[in-house]
């Protein structure tokens, strides 16, 4: 798997300095390719150094972030946006969901647990890549597209390398190494970053319990389950749940 | 007659008590009518003076009766240039154009007041009554005329521009003067130009002056004043204390930069104060954040946490926990120079209720304020909303849980056997969504 190039935007130079030097890009698999500190050099930036990663804050001179993630979109489809933003306002979120491949975190960023947020970005990104090809040319691409299928189907169930091993008759270190290779992630962060997603839909679109939803999810105990969806997206499941009403002003179950 | 004169002075008086009593911003308008209330008091005692003299024209002595005349209609002169000082003032407040009128009007006042010292004065004796007349008066009488027509003139010309209830108030004003004036120019003998002043003061102190106005506009500056004090804008605060984490990482300085991450969690955490009630485990973010920094300030305290893992997502009033913890530091543990523990913990209670504990092994309580405490919590309905002082903490906490969770619920305090205090949280185990 290719290093991943990353473009920060910022109109803060300490914030950008933070990323760069803060945060192990090497580690996961990226370089930090150029930098912006406005919505026009951003969009320039884009332009020439066709980055896959675009780390953007929202509040910035010339042109807010959001603009530049809409303009960009068009000629630039593959692209990841991570937001980074000191306003916790829903309205935002809301507007950057709807923007494809799009994460959100608040400042202030603990670069300890930024790690997860680019995972989740390689995640969408090979998701989209699945989707996009008819068929895999690779052997590997085809074991893998195979194997996160059956992760999909299987998310209720108590699931390890072994149990896949198993099932796809591969050696356990074989699968690991394919998902570090092909994803660009460790198979526990994709298993989590699944889990989550299917999560999240459970809450916002049925009026499971939380127990029901961690179980769906494959989550045995719901206190575990609170603490890991706590830790990846920064309040509780309950809380998730209720901001999302709360703002589109739908009624409570 | 003289009965008026005295009524006008006793009312004036009183509202010259009133008015100078009450607190008042120093402005030049209510610079202005505090002058001028002293001066119409000034010239009703006068009024009344000359009322008794020129009726006893052989027992009092020319001199004398001469004097009072003319320091009673110089008085006049001087009420009518404040009233005018007044308005004009108040045009300008209202429209934002400078008075230019200042000097003639000023210049028409020493004209005026030379005129009523210097010419010659004569008394009329007739059947109804005696009156002062001679051409003494006549400067005075027009400087009232000339004062009066360039009020009503600014107020013609600014008419839209100023306050509907302040324009009113002067144009009333106006015209009982006017209408009371015409009459005194009429019948000499009535003598009723005091009640025409008084009138006019007493319209402009009920409609402009009111000390119940002033008051307002008084606490409306304060308020203005803190409101303004509180809009420190919060994401100014917590972007440059980030910037200053990032410099600190970057350094090197690793714990500095975890401190400034937990300040910023913590100013992150309580401006959001829009909603009455929050998650337990928001609750407790929110004092984790602030224990750790209180923890490093203090090396040798100490927290625990206790919580019923069941609980986390049980709603509580917001920002309830850490005024009680900070009232257990400052009360308890400061007094143990901060050396000790702090823990916190909830646990369920019968009948869908649960407790929240906060357990300090500070100082206790001081003789008797156990006592006063408990009194306070008791009494909670009756304690004025207080912005300042000690027990404003566990007090505002106290009437928010009983307003938003119900009145079987609320704060209450117990001293350990082994030293220190617990305040004990009763709260419904509500979670809502489920």
């Amino acid at each position: 798997m290719k290093k991943l190039r990353v473009l920060l935007v910022d109109d803060e130079i300490m914030i950008r300095e933070g990323f760069k030097r803060l945060f192990d890009w090497e580690a996961h698999d990226c370089e930090v390719v150029g930098e912006a500190a406005d919505g026009m050099e951003a969009l320039s930036r884009i332009d020439t150094l066709r980055p896959d990663i675009v780390i953007m804050d929202i509040n910035i001179p010339i042109m807010n972030g959001l603009k530049v993630i809409q303009l960009s979109r068009m000629k630039h489809p593959n692209t990841a946006f991570v937001i980074v933003s000191g306003y916790d306002d829903f309205s935002y979120c809301r507007e950057a969901l709807r923007l494809q491949i799009t994460d959100y975190i608040l400042k202030p960023v603990n670069y300890e647990e930024f790690g997860t947020c680019i995972d989740n970005l390689k995640i969408s990104l090979f998701e989209q890549r699945v989707s996009a090809a008819e068929e895999p040319e690779k052997q590997e691409e085809r074991t893998i597209t195979g194997i996160t299928r059956y992760l999909q189907e299987h998310l209720a169930e108590e699931i390890s390398l072994s149990v896949l091993a198993e099932q796809f008759h591969l050696n356990p270190q074989y699968i690991s190494q394919l998902f570090k290779s092909e994803i660009g992630v460790n198979f526990l962060a994709y298993l989590t970053n699944i889990r989550m997603e299917k999560a999240k839909k459970l809450l916002l679109s049925t009026s499971l319990s939380i127990a029901e939803v961690a179980e769906q999810a494959g989550y045995g105990d719901y206190r575990v389950f609170t603490k890991v969806f706590k830790k990846s997206e920064g309040i509780t499941p309950s809380q998730y749940r209720r901001d999302f009403l709360e703002e589109t002003g739908a009624d409570s179950f | 007659m003289l009965r008026m004169e005295i009524a006008l002075f006793i009312v004036l008086a009183f509202v010259a008590c009133v008015y100078f009593s009450a607190g008042r911003k120093n402005t030049p308008l209510h610079r202005t009518f505090s002058a001028l209330l002293i001066v119409v008091l000034i010239h009703l005692a006068l009024d009344g003076v000359t009322v008794y003299t020129v009726h006893h024209l052989e027992t009092v002595p020319r001199f004398l009766n001469d004097a009072v005349h003319r320091l009673f209609l110089g008085s006049m002169v001087l009420v009518i240039y404040l009233f005018y000082q007044y308005i004009a003032i108040l045009v300008e407040e209202e429209t934002g154009k400078p008075r230019r009128l200042d000097w003639p009007a000023r210049i028409f006042l020493a004209v005026a007041e030379l005129g009523n010292v210097l010419r010659p004065i004569s008394y009329t004796v007739t059947p109804e009554g005696n009156y002062s007349s001679g051409l003494y008066m006549l400067v005075p009488y027009w400087g009232v005329t000339f004062y009066l027509l360039l009020c009503a003139g600014l107020l013609a010309v600014n008419w839209k521009q100023i306050d509907r209830k302040k324009k009113l108030a002067i144009g009333a004003a106006l015209l009982i003067e006017v209408t009371v004036s015409a009459m005194q120019w009429l019948n000499h003998t009535w003598l009723i130009n005091g009640m025409g002043i008084t009138l006019m003061t007493l319209s402009f102190y009920l409609t402009l002056e009111n000390p119940d106005i002033l008051r307002a506009e008084l606490t409306e500056q304060k308020m203005s004043m803190l409101y303004l004090k509180s809009q420190v804008n919060p994401h100014f605060l917590y972007n440059t204390l980030d910037t200053i984490r990032i410099q600190a990482q970057l350094n090197g300085d690793k714990k500095v930069a975890d401190l400034l991450m937990r300040l910023v969690d913590f100013f992150r955490l309580s401006v959001k104060v829009d909603r009455p009630m929050v998650s337990l485990d928001d609750e407790l973010e929110l004092l984790e954040a602030y224990m750790e920094l209180m923890c490093y300030r203090y090396p040798e305290l100490q927290c625990e946490y206790d919580i019923d893992p069941d609980l986390g997502g049980m709603k509580v009033p917001n920002f309830i926990l850490q005024p009680i913890v900070e009232n257990s530091l400052l009360h308890g543990l400061k007094n143990k120079g901060y050396r000790g523990e702090i823990r916190i913990s909830a646990r369920k209670a019968p009948d869908h209720r649960m407790e929240i504990l906060v357990c300090d092994t500070g100082s206790g309580f001081a003789e008797g304020k156990k006592v006063a405490i408990d009194q306070m919590l008791l009494t909670y309905a009756k304690q004025a909303a207080k912005l300042t002082g000690n027990s404003i903490g566990i007090l505002n906490v106290q009437k928010r849980i009983k307003l938003l969770c119900g009145r079987e619920y609320g704060l209450s305090y117990t001293e350990n056997p082994t030293g220190g205090v617990t305040a004990h949280l009763l709260l419904p185990m509500k979670e809502d969504m489920q």
